[in-house]
């Protein structure tokens, strides 16, 4: 399945949040998306997933979707969105409930995202029992739990500390290296683009225009080894230098509202 | 500066100094608990007249929305005296040696029509007519315990019925009753005539009985035993007073014509605009509440041991309540009823 | 001063962020209780306070005594309770729709604002008149009353427990495509809980407040009518029972809805 946005405005009121927004996403691509804060990259994201309707523009596939997703398009959230009166088990199982499944067949889809995750240990645990790490992997088990053909993931580390965040991003990968889900991922954290993403997206302050898609090149098996250094050292002060003029001034900005 | 200041202070000091002494030798302060009815209309008269004022007294007058407050505060010693109804509560608080009876105040006689026994729309409808068909039905009160109360267990003797065959059912306020009876919620009530007249106007309620069939003492003025202890003098000053604001009200309202209503005497106009000045209500509504009192304020004294009995028969007064030790006859002349 | 202490070579730190932790004692509470009582027993026992006024512990506790060995206790008690019950039953189901539809709909929250802003404050007692006339002097007018005193704290409390569960919860179940009334159910309203379980410390106190009220509608019996007629009859020491006896119902039911709340709020 392959995803056509094309988003020509987008505003809130009188705010312009999006202006002229148009990539394609490829099958089983992560693309990540950077930008300054309050570019628009989680109303963009928002407009992917059918949570923001756009002023003006379209997202469309191309392509079958694949079989069995009993949610195409899953949201993982930068604050977890966990329900705090449900277990984790209980947690993942959510996205189930309304669909018609047995409560065995329930089950085994809820063990198995555990099982991934590495939470099978913890499925009787409430969220206020885990660590910060921990709620987000039972965030990402929620979505894995409903074989998602889009994962749309808006700074899902930014609230975790910096080995946890490494700890996870490790997992991610591993995870995405077997299944291959196509995946949105925002972030503000270069590294974590670098060592994810099959392209970078970037995108200027707002209103959030497209200032450009930088490919990686380097297969993220590969993106550990002593040669890729040179080339991700590389886009990584390129990358740097496209937001850098546009971080400063957008943090200068006031505060809009 | 400062001496001018001295001298000014010093000048005022000697007349606030002056009129303390002036108002200890020639006016008594007393603070008198009152209701904002017709029928404290002897106290209003009083003060008006001047007839408190030529006994040397200074009556401060103290409302109050409810009878039994005006027992508290004269408890408590926040009035002095007060003049209000007597009721099952008032008692118990007079029984535990807290309260005399002194003088008369309203009472309930033959022709003074004030408290109507009245049958809703349906009960009417369905024969409830006379006093006698009261048994097996249900009638409204404000209050367990009320002179309403009372007055019904009086009909129900005179009657020949046993009052326990009566549900009496207390709704608080004269307005819950009424709105009982419109609704046809209760049989009957027993509520004062200013309420029961417009519901027997419109239909929605039909009168049984005036309750005025056996005289009894519904109101009276009472003290403190502290009052009487220490202040004798300026009590027995102010009881004079009193009995003079009865005479006056006796004279303005309370002659029966002819027909048998009572009938504007002298100074009836001037009495009726200065109570309706104190109560707030219109002349029209004063006139329609003028109840019977005793013209020298004398009090049914046989009609307090009665009351007190039925009350202790119905358990509302505590069974340790003696009568007599409630009253204090000895500040008016010759009461009436006296028990053998 | 106390600073000289780390300017002094070798010395101590000096712990410096204690207290503003105030914990609970049950043993204070009771002791405050017993003390209370004590004094209060001792003050008219000196004949410090007139027992017209104030009647002493004793006299209350043998008004109690003699109120449970007759049977008029739970007499009352048990009439007041049904009509409690029924009451807060009544005004708690009626609070927890209106206070829902108007969290989750425009026009139920345009209509139920203002107009809950209207009748909250309306002292309910100066309703009875027309009480009685709408609904009678029986069962149905005393129930109403409670129902009535009910309903607005626990729309208020539904209402704003929902309006306070986080926005995110309910955009990650549309992210899902849960169903609307699965949001409500699984979300909405177990997210408003805790505020819920407050309206309900609330609703159930102006439940026991109400009793006295309600009871003013030509009750011959329960605890509020016994109350009432103590009060008209100035039985203080009957009334001070009555009055002892709603506020241990109080108590009762107050620990009781902190077990609920423990049982049903742990994920806190
Ligand atoms: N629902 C909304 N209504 C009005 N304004 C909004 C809304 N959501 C976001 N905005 C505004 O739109 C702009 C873009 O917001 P958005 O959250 O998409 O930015 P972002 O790039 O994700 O920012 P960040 O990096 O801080 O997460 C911001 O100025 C924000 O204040
Ligand atoms: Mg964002």
């Amino acid at each position: 399945m392959r995803l056509h946005v094309d988003i020509r405005r987008h505003a809130y009121d009188d705010l312009a949040v999006l202006d002229g927004v148009a990539f394609t996403v490829e099958p089983g691509e992560i693309l990540c998306l950077i930008g300054p804060s309050g570019c628009g990259k989680s109303t963009l994201l928002g407009i992917v997933g059918g949570l923001v309707r756009p002023t003006d523009g379209r997202v469309s596939t191309e392509g079958a979707l694949p079989e069995g997703s009993l949610n195409p398009f899953t949201f993982v959230f930068q604050d977890f969105a966990l329900l705090p009166w449900r277990s984790v088990a209980q947690n993942v199982a959510f996205p189930l409930e309304h669909h018609r499944l047995t409560a065995s067949e329930r089950d085994a889809l809820v063990a198995e995202a555990l099982r991934r995750t590495g939470l099978s240990d913890f499925a009787a645990a409430l969220p206020k029992q885990l660590s910060g790490g921990m709620r987000q992997r039972v965030g990402i088990a929620r979505a894995l739990v409903v074989r998602p053909a889009l994962l749309l993931l808006d700074e899902p580390l930014s609230a975790l500390d910096a080995q946890t965040r490494e700890l996870l991003t490790e997992d991610f990968l591993d995870l995405w290296l077997r299944e291959r889900t196509t995946a949105i991922y925002v972030t503000h954290n270069l590294d974590e683009a670098l060592r994810l993403a099959d392209r970078v997206v970037v995108l200027s302050r707002r209103p959030g225009r497209i200032k450009e898609i930088v490919t990686v090149g380097v297969p993220q098996r590969a993106r550990r080894g002593p040669e890729a250094a040179t080339t991700l050292a590389a886009l990584r002060e390129r990358l740097w230098s496209l937001i850098r003029d546009e971080a400063a001034i957008a943090d200068r900005e006031m505060v809009h509202g | 500066m400062p001496n001018t200041g001295t001298t000014r202070r010093g000048a005022l000091g000697l007349i606030a100094a002056a009129s303390v002494t002036g108002a200890r030798a020639e006016v008594e302060a007393i603070k008198v608990g009152v209701l904002k009815l017709a029928s404290s209309g002897p106290v209003f008269l009083a003060q008006d007249l001047g007839l408190f004022a030529s006994q040397g007294l200074d009556v401060q007058l103290r409302f109050f929305e409810a009878a039994q407050p005006v027992a508290v505060a004269t408890v408590s010693g926040d009035v002095d005296v007060g003049v209000t109804g007597l009721t099952a509560g008032f008692y118990n608080l007079a029984g535990k040696g807290a309260l005399k009876i002194v003088a008369a105040q309203a009472r309930e006689e033959p022709g003074y029509k004030l408290v109507a026994v009245v049958a809703s729309r349906k009960a009417a409808e369905a024969g409830l007519r006379r006093i006698e068909d009261l048994p097996g039905h249900a009638a409204a009160v404000t209050q367990v315990g009320s002179s309403f109360h009372y007055s019904l267990g009086l009909l129900a003797q005179t009657h020949g019925f046993d009052i326990a065959r009566v549900r009496i059912l207390p709704m608080q306020s004269v307005p819950n009753v009424v709105s009982a009876l419109k609704g046809s919620q209760v049989d009957a009530a027993i509520i004062p005539a200013t309420a029961a007249t417009p519901l027997i106007a419109s239909g929605d309620a039909t009168l049984i009985a005036w309750a005025d069939e056996t005289p009894w003492q519904v109101a009276a003025m009472f003290t403190s035993p502290r009052m009487i202890a220490t202040r004798r003098d300026a009590l027995q000053r102010f009881v004079r007073a009193y009995q003079a604001g009865t005479a006056a009200f006796s004279a303005a309202f309370l002659a029966l014509g002819p027909d048998g209503t009572p009938q504007p005497g002298p100074g009836a106009e001037a009495g009726l605009a200065t109570i309706a000045k104190y109560t707030g209500q219109s002349v029209a509504s004063v006139r329609d509440s003028i109840p019977y009192m005793d013209p020298q304020a004398r009090l049914l004294v046989g009609d307090i041991y009665r009351q007190v009995r039925w009350y202790q028969g119905q358990k509302l007064v505590d069974a340790g309540v003696d009568p007599a030790s409630v009253l204090d006859l000895g500040f008016v002349d010759r009461h009436l009823d006296l028990p053998k | 001063m106390a600073d000289t202490a780390l300017r002094e070579p070798g010395a101590a730190v000096r712990f410096r962020g204690g207290g503003f932790l105030p914990g609970t004692s049950r043993l204070a509470a009771v002791a405050a209780f017993v003390g209370l009582i004590l004094v209060w027993q001792a003050a008219i026992s000196f004949g410090l306070v007139s027992p017209v006024f104030l009647p002493s512990p004793v006299e209350i506790a043998s008004a109690l005594r003699d109120l449970t060995m007759s049977g008029e206790l739970w007499r009352h008690l048990s009439i007041s309770l049904v009509r409690i019950g029924s009451g807060w039953a009544l005004g708690t189901a009626a609070g927890l729709c209106v206070g829902t539809a108007m969290a989750l709909f425009s026009l139920a929250r345009s209509v139920g604002l203002p107009m809950v802003s209207a009748l909250y404050p309306i002292p309910k007692i100066a309703l009875l008149p027309l009480l009685i006339l709408w609904l009678g002097i029986g069962e149905v007018s005393k129930t109403a009353t409670i129902a009535l005193g009910v309903f607005f704290p626990t729309v208020i409390a539904v209402y704003s427990g929902i309006d306070n569960v986080p926005r995110n919860l309910i955009r990650m179940a549309q992210s899902f495509d849960v169903p609307f009334r699965d949001i409500v159910w699984k979300i909405a309203l177990p997210g408003a809980l805790p505020s819920i379980m407050s309206g309900f410390r609330i609703s159930v106190s102006t439940a026991l407040l109400l009793v006295v009220a309600a009871e003013m509608i030509g009750a011959e019996s329960g605890i509020g009518a016994f109350v009432l007629q103590a009060g008209n009859l100035m039985q203080t020491d009957q009334l001070m029972a009555g009055v002892t006896v709603l506020s241990i119902l109080g108590l009762i039911v107050g620990a009781a809805l902190s077990w609920a709340e423990r049982a049903l709020l742990a994920w806190r």
